[in-house]
Order: C-alpha cells, then sequence, then structure tokens
C-alpha cells in the first residue's frame, strides 16, 4: 500500500500529516521554525534556480537581498505595434532590469490559484505559470516530508477551501490547476477535501456523542463555513458550506491603507501623482517589488532634493529599493496577531532610512475592519440559514485558522451562539489533521 | 488621520478595556525613552556641527583619503585622470625586486628575472653571496620580495618610520658576490638606533590596521587612518613595553586577518587581528631566552613552514594555526622539549603556497632559493652554514615579472 498523506496548503503556512488509524503525527517539514510542523507558504528562487521554501526561504532571501546593490540594464523587451489615423509603426519597449537582483521571494501562493488576473510571473530567464509555482512548492514539500518518514510518498489528500472564487469555471480551474500542480510535484493520487470538512474530522476525534457543529475556518485567505453533524462516522453529515474571499491579508491590507500609508505622506502632503501611484501600490504585495525601477528612484530624489516631505519619501524609497517590503508585511502582520492576545500593540519599522512606528490598539483594529464583520456574520447566518438549522439548533462551533482568533469575530461567534459553545482548535494543525485522516480513510477504501 | 485622533483613539481603547491602558502607557514610555536618546544624539551632532568639530573630522578624511590617492598615483606612475581607468587596465605587469637588508640599515636590492629563478635547476639555484660581517648587532639580514614600483617604510628601533620607492635603491647584480660595504643605504640609522624592518606599503588604502610586533611577543594595531600623521612625524612608536625590548617587524593587515608568529625556540602563536589592543600588549610568555624570529598574517590556502638553523623543516597547514584561549598565552609547541634540549632553534617561518620560492641565507652568506613544495616534501635543506635567515618568492611576483 502506498503512503498517502495530508497536505495543507495554506495561503500563509501550510502542513503536512500522516494517520496510522489511531494517531495523527504532523511532520516537522521545517525543523528552522518555531513550530516545525507549520511551514510559511513561501517560495524562494534564486537567480540560479536553486529552490527553497518556509523558513529557509526567509532567510536566504534576508541575507541575499536586504540593503543589496542594484544595478540596472535596459533590456529589449518586445515591440508594439501604434497605429493612428492613418499611419501605423512598431516601436521597441525596453525595460530595466536589476542585473544584480539575486532571487525573487513568492508568498501568497494560494491566493495566485484563484486569480483570475493572475497567470504567473517570470523569474530571471523563465516563465513560472501560478501552476508550476505550486508544483515547486509541493515537490519540496513533498521531499522535506519524505525526508522525515523515510519513505517515499505517492498520494495526497489536499485541502482546498469551500470556494476557491465566487465563479464556477475559475473556482473549477483553481482546484484543477492544483491537481496538475500535485501531480508534476510526484504525487500519483491526488484528491481534494474542503478545508472546514477537514478540520471537523480532526474535531470528531475528541467528541463522545453526535452532534450539529459549525466549523469557523478563518485562515489567511478564505473563510470557510461549514455546517456538520459529527460524532459518528456512519451518520456524518454536512448540511450546508459556505465562504468568502475575506480572511488575514485582507486585514493586513487594511491596517497598511488606514494606519501606514500616512507615514510616506499620504492625506498628509500632496505628492507628485506618480508619487502617489507609489503609495497607492504599497498594500499590494505583487505590485510593491516592481516599484523598484530607476525612473521611480529618480522620482523620489527629485521629490527629496525640494524638500517635499523628505523624512517620508527617503523612508518610501528605502521600503522600495532597500528590499523591506517583505520585512514589512511581517511586521504588519505580526501586530495584528499581537492584538489577538494585547489591547495594543506597535507597528515598528527600522532600517536604513526609514523609522516607521504606529501605536495600535485593539479599538482601532476593530474600527478598521468592522465592515469586514458585517460581511462574514452575513455569510455565516447564510450558511446556517441553507443548512436548514436555527443557530439555537447548533451545539459546537469550531474555529481554526489564524484569524479564527481575532476577538472581533470570536465576540460574534459568542454573540450568535452563546459562548460555551465557541471551541478553540488548534489553528495552525487541525485541517492538516483531517486531511490526514481523510487520506488514510480514502486509501483503506482504495 | 491627526495625532489629536490618534490619541482619541487610544483612549476609546482604555476606557473600553482598561487593562489595555497600562500595554498603552507601556508602549508610548518605552518610545518616548527611545526618542529622548534620539534627541541627544541629534543635540550632540548639532554640536559637533556647530562648533566644528564634525567639520575636522570630515576634513581629516578628505586629507587621508587625498594622501592614499598619491600614494596610489606613486605607485602605479599616473596621474589622477588615468587612475580612474586603471581597473580596466593590466596593473601587474611589473617586475618584483629581493631586499637583503641588516640592522645597520645596509639593503641590497635584486631585480627578479623569472628565467635566471626558475630556469634549470631550480631546487637548489644560488641567488647570489654576500660578503662581509653578516650578523650585526646580534641581527641576521632578513630578505622581503616586493613588486619594483613599491614604496617601503623603514622602521628603526628608536619607534622612528621612513619610506622610500623601491625603485630608488640601486640594484646589484643577480648571482654575483656582494659586499655589504658596497650596500646601499637608503636611510642612515642614526645614533643608537637600528634598522628593525622594511615593510611594503603601497596598500596602504586597502588595509585597515599597521601591527607592530616587538622581539618579545608585543603586538599593538593603529588605524590606517593614522597614516598621515604617522609618517608626516615619522614616527610610529616602538610597540613595545619593556625598555630593553624593540620593534621587530610591522606590517599592513585587514580586519578579519589573522596574526601569527613564531619564537626563536619554536613555539607558534595566532592571534585574529581583530581582536588586537591598540596599545601594545605582550600576547605570548616567552622564557628569558626566547625571542620572536618571524611574524605574518595567514592566507587561507596556504600552509605555514618552519626552518631551524640547521636546515630542518616544518610544515603545518594554516588550519592547525591555534587561537589562544588566555590573553598572555604560551602558543603551540613546534618541537618536542627534548629537541630543544639539543640545540635546536628556529630561524625563520612564513606562511607559503606550494608553487612559492625560498629564498634561504646562510652563514657563509649564500642565498639559495628552493622551491617550497620540495621543501616541504623533502623536511630539510642542505645549507653550507647554520641559516640565518628565508624569504618568500610569491609564485605570482614572479608570473607579473615573467608577463
Amino acid at each position: 500500500m502506498s503512503l498517502k498523506v495530508g497536505i495543507d496548503f495554506g495561503t500563509s503556512n501550510s502542513g503536512v500529516a500522516v494517520y496510522d488509524g489511531q494517531h495523527v503525527k504532523l511532520l516537522p517539514v521545517d525543523p528552522k521554525n518555531v513550530l516545525p510542523e507549520v511551514i510559511k507558504t513561501v517560495l524562494y528562487i534564486t537567480r540560479d534556480y536553486r529552490t527553497y521554501l518556509g523558513q529557509e526561504a526567509v532567510e536566504t532571501y534576508y541575507r541575499d537581498n536586504v540593503n543589496r546593490q542594484r544595478r540596472y540594464v535596459k533590456q529589449w523587451a518586445g515591440e508594439i505595434d501604434v497605429y493612428g489615423a492613418d499611419m501605423h509603426y512598431v516601436r521597441d519597449i525596453f525595460v530595466y532590469v536589476d542585473e544584480l537582483k539575486p532571487g525573487r521571494l513568492l508568498q501568497y501562493l494560494k491566493t495566485a490559484l484563484r486569480k483570475d488576473n493572475y497567470q504567473g510571473t517570470q523569474i530571471f530567464e523563465r516563465y513560472y505559470s501560478v501552476g508550476d509555482l505550486a508544483k515547486t512548492y509541493l515537490s519540496l514539500l513533498k521531499q522535506r516530508a519524505e525526508n522525515v518518514l523515510g519513505e517515499t510518498i505517492d498520494a495526497v489528500t489536499l485541502g482546498r477551501p469551500v470556494k476557491f472564487s465566487e465563479h464556477p469555471e475559475q473556482d473549477h480551474k483553481a482546484q484543477e490547476t492544483l491537481r496538475q500542480a500535485a501531480h508534476e510535484a510526484g504525487f500519483k493520487d491526488v484528491d481534494f477535501e474542503l478545508e472546514p470538512i477537514a478540520a471537523a474530522l480532526d474535531y470528531e476525534q475528541s467528541m463522545t456523542k453526535s452532534q450539529n457543529v459549525v466549523i469557523f475556518d478563518f485562515g489567511g485567505g478564505t473563510l470557510d463555513i461549514a455546517v456538520m453533524r459529527l460524532g459518528d462516522s456512519k451518520s456524518r453529515k454536512v448540511y450546508a458550506s459556505g465562504g468568502v474571499d475575506i480572511a488575514g491579508s485582507d486585514f493586513d491590507r487594511t491596517i497598511i491603507e488606514k494606519r501606514m500609508l500616512a507615514h510616506f505622506g499620504y492625506g498628509k502632503v500632496k505628492h507628485h501623482p506618480e508619487i502617489m501611484d507609489m503609495i497607492h501600490a504599497i498594500p499590494d504585495w505583487m505590485a510593491l517589488p516592481e516599484l523598484g525601477t530607476p525612473i521611480n528612484r529618480n522620482i523620489l530624489e527629485k521629490a527629496i532634493q525640494a524638500k517635499i516631505a523628505p523624512v517620508r519619501l527617503k523612508a518610501l524609497e528605502s521600503l522600495i529599493y532597500n528590499d523591506l517590503a517583505f520585512t514589512f508585511y511581517n511586521r504588519v502582520e505580526a501586530g495584528k496577531i499581537a492584538l489577538s492576545n494585547e489591547g495594543a500593540t506597535v507597528i515598528s519599522l527600522e532600517d536604513k532610512d526609514i523609522a516607521l512606528w504606529e501605536l495600535y490598539a485593539r479599538a482601532q483594529f476593530e474600527s478598521d475592519i468592522y465592515h469586514y464583520l458585517i460581511d462574514v456574520e452575513k455569510v455565516l447566518l447564510d450558511t446556517i440559514a441553507k443548512s436548514g438549522l436555527e443557530p439555537g439548533a447548533i451545539d459546537a462551533v469550531v474555529k481554526t485558522g489564524g484569524s479564527s482568533s481575532i476577538p472581533l469575530f470570536t465576540g460574534m461567534l459568542a454573540r450568535i451562539f452563546g459562548k460555551e459553545k465557541v471551541k478553540e482548535s488548534n489553528s495552525f494543525s487541525s485541517v492538516v489533521a483531517g486531511l490526514a485522516i481523510k487520506a488514510h480513510t480514502s486509501s483503506v477504501v482504495e | 488621520m491627526s495625532f489629536t485622533n490618534k490619541i482619541d483613539e487610544w483612549m476609546k481603547e482604555a476606557e473600553e478595556r482598561p487593562e489595555s491602558a497600562v500595554t498603552i502607557v507601556r508602549l508610548i514610555a518605552r518610545r518616548l525613552r527611545e526618542l529622548t536618546e534620539r534627541d541627544e544624539e541629534l543635540l550632540a551632532e548639532n554640536i559637533a556641527l556647530q562648533n566644528g568639530t564634525r567639520v575636522e573630522e570630515y576634513q581629516k578624511r578628505i586629507t587621508h583619503l587625498e594622501y592614499q590617492l598619491e600614494l596610489l598615483k606613486r605607485r602605479f606612475g599616473v596621474d589622477g585622470d588615468t587612475l580612474v581607468e586603471l581597473p580596466t587596465k593590466p596593473v601587474e605587469s611589473t617586475t618584483s625586486s629581493m631586499l637583503i637588508y641588516n640592522a645597520q640599515g645596509r639593503v641590497f636590492r635584486v631585480e627578479l628575472n623569472p628565467r635566471a629563478v626558475s630556469g634549470g635547476n631550480a631546487d637548489t639555484k644560488e641567488l647570489g653571496r654576500i660578503t662581509g660581517e653578516m650578523v650585526t648587532d646580534h641581527e641576521p639580514p632578513r630578505l622581503l620580495t616586493v613588486p619594483s614600483n613599491e614604496e617601503i617604510v623603514l622602521l628603526f628601533t628608536s619607534g622612528r618610520v621612513d619610506t622610500v620607492a623601491v625603485s630608488d635603491i640601486p640594484t646589484v647584480e643577480l648571482g654575483g658576490a656582494w659586499d655589504w660595504a658596497q650596500a646601499a643605504l637608503p636611510n642612515e640609522p642614526r645614533a643608537g638606533e637600528l634598522l628593525a624592518c622594511v615593510t611594503p606599503f603601497s596598500h596602504l588604502p586597502l588595509s585597515d590596521f599597521f601591527l607592530q610586533v616587538s622581539r618579545r611577543g608585543c603586538v599593538k594595531k593603529t588605524m590606517t587612518s593614522m597614516a598621515q600623521s604617522i609618517l608626516s612625524n615619522h614616527y610610529i612608536g616602538k610597540g613595545a613595553l619593556q625598555k630593553s625590548d624593540q620593534p621587530f617587524d610591522l606590517m599592513l593587515c585587514k580586519k578579519q586577518e589573522r596574526l601569527a608568529f613564531v619564537t626563536y625556540e619554536g613555539h607558534l602563536l595566532g592571534l585574529d587581528v581583530d581582536d588586537l589592543s591598540y596599545a601594545s600588549e605582550e600576547r605570548i610568555r616567552l622564557t628569558a631566552t626566547d625571542y620572536v624570529v618571524a611574524s605574518f598574517t595567514t592566507r587561507p590556502n596556504e600552509s605555514l613552514l618552519f626552518v631551524t638553523q640547521t636546515g630542518k623543516v616544518v610544515h603545518r597547514e594554516s588550519k592547525s594555526l591555534e587561537l589562544p584561549k588566555s590573553a598572555n598565552a604560551k602558543g603551540q609547541t613546534l618541537i618536542p622539549p627534548s629537541r630543544l634540549e639539543q640545540g635546536v632553534r628556529f630561524m625563520g617561518a612564513a606562511s607559503v603556497k606550494d608553487s612559492d620560492s625560498v629564498v634561504v641565507l646562510d652563514a657563509t652568506g649564500r642565498l639559495k632559493l628552493y622551491e617550497a613544495e620540495s621543501m616541504t616534501g623533502a623536511g630539510s635543506i642542505a645549507a653550507d652554514g647554520l641559516i640565518l635567515s628565508i624569504g618568500i618568492i610569491p609564485a605570482d611576483s614572479l608570473k607579473r615579472a615573467a608577463s
């Protein structure tokens, strides 16, 4: 019998687990991480196409990139046809390429799967489609898991959100891209399980009687909800499932937009439109690294020379040109996480020419993301209604995923279902544990 | 959002969850302390700018850079405009010279002709013969190979220094017989002074420190930013703690390098340059009869070569060099005590590559050339008399001369 594992390919973090029929074993696939069983969904590809993932990717990226030298060279990128009223001419297009760039760091790979406007990216001389990126990550993760287990893994149960996308076509396409990537990564047998259902399978292990359970899986990329009858595998039933594209990365983006952009002069200084475009790109993790062109630097330097908010613009220049984007997003995310336990935290970033400091209180955070609470509550109540159950008929609400620890949402669940019904589960391991159980069950059936 | 609005939001948080007030106050207090420290630094900087201290500092730095530029110009024999283009030009097309000098300041310069040096049976090639008194003032002559367009510093036992261009020293014929009385005297030692050592100087801009080693194992480093002041005052100091001690060696080195020195009675000590003190410090515990006979910086891919007065060659990997745990150590022992009792003593040591050549000066005045690889392979060299000194001819200097 071939070995089948469960893989939670999460937006922010991933994990691999195996189930032997009695115990779930979470595999320590990232020994460098604080929790070795959790691996960041981060991929770093160097100029010579060496690949790193997880904490090693982050460390290599920091070592090679932060405050490094840059040298831009003009490179022919293609040509465009220009049509006028009665004329037509062809123009060469050139781009400035940083030839000292040692590698590319890629994150939110799962989000890329469901973006219909994101097909892939050019990494030095090679083009990586979204599937290629997922394949690269999964094959490295497979290798790590095989090293831990000491045997070959042939099959996998992959987790997937209830909805990759609101559009069924895009949703199907995302799953098939992920399936193809897993096959190319070396898994002969690939199947999927909805993430909230996987979390339910893990929770079911601790149940002694049948109950109506709501799984509230609120992670980095999506919110997934499942209303289920759990406790007895024979009478296990999914009443309804639902989801929405709201999650941790949206909160990070909101924090940046509402709290951090002011540090670069947004809303305080009348900037040049091109500088405003740069500032608007800061919350976008895909756009920010692309801003580092010589033209933009020239614009910023000119404004600094003209003494237009020089400290703020120097900070913007440092953020873009010292490769601090990843650090910046991490600090924002860390601030958000801290607010789950603390009443206030500081989001700060201090490096060459940049010194950001923002005291951020939970009341501010809750006010900033309040509109998301309304949407989340609506999706939750809609899913409950779809299940045909009344909120009072729900016996337990199981929260999983990092964002489920945000007090604003915990409060909402307590308000709707009652505080005693809201159950904690391991935010990072319940989905992968459930996927391992599913993988074991399906392999036994086969 | 204005700062007042932010304060209102923090107040709201404190009202909603009073326990947050403590966190907010703690975070603000920490920030206040950081800002106070930064404010103090900025005020100090402001004072330095206003009273001209900072200006003086920058002026000194500019002067130092100008001096380094001048040195580079002299080394490459070009003007400033040409210097800018230097990286694209072959800068190594120059010959090498071997300097043989004694404590009285006498110097022979031999232009190294690659054919004569490496042609034929290079194992025991004789470079020349010196006549006259070989050991003066209890100091044997010393050997140094430098590019012919190098600038050298002469360090005297009083701590005085002077610079000379190698090309200004007359050459003697390779393979001939040379008498000390006819040797050049580029800078005569003053009364009571001896010439302690000669050191190449043109890579000053690429170095971090001057390093001085005394006969009794005192080590002192000085930042190269002091070069202008040292050279204009013609004084670097003795770098010794005891009155009876005297300077032995001066070299330029970088932060990351490792210094090694070897004593007459066969002790080897390694030191990290970065960890050395700016004040003279005795770094090795020596017996009354022991003293330093060689000091050098080690490089990766090189090995350590030690030669006794009878021609025995000890060869060690450079990674075998241990760093002492205490500030005043005995060092590693190169030979067992029984051999020491038999009278074996070390006369020279160096960091070498297999492709380098080694020049050995014996008590009869003969200067013989050996290949480092064959020397270490054989484990000994045959000399006509007791060995007085060794010098290294780096393989790349011969290649350079050949080109």
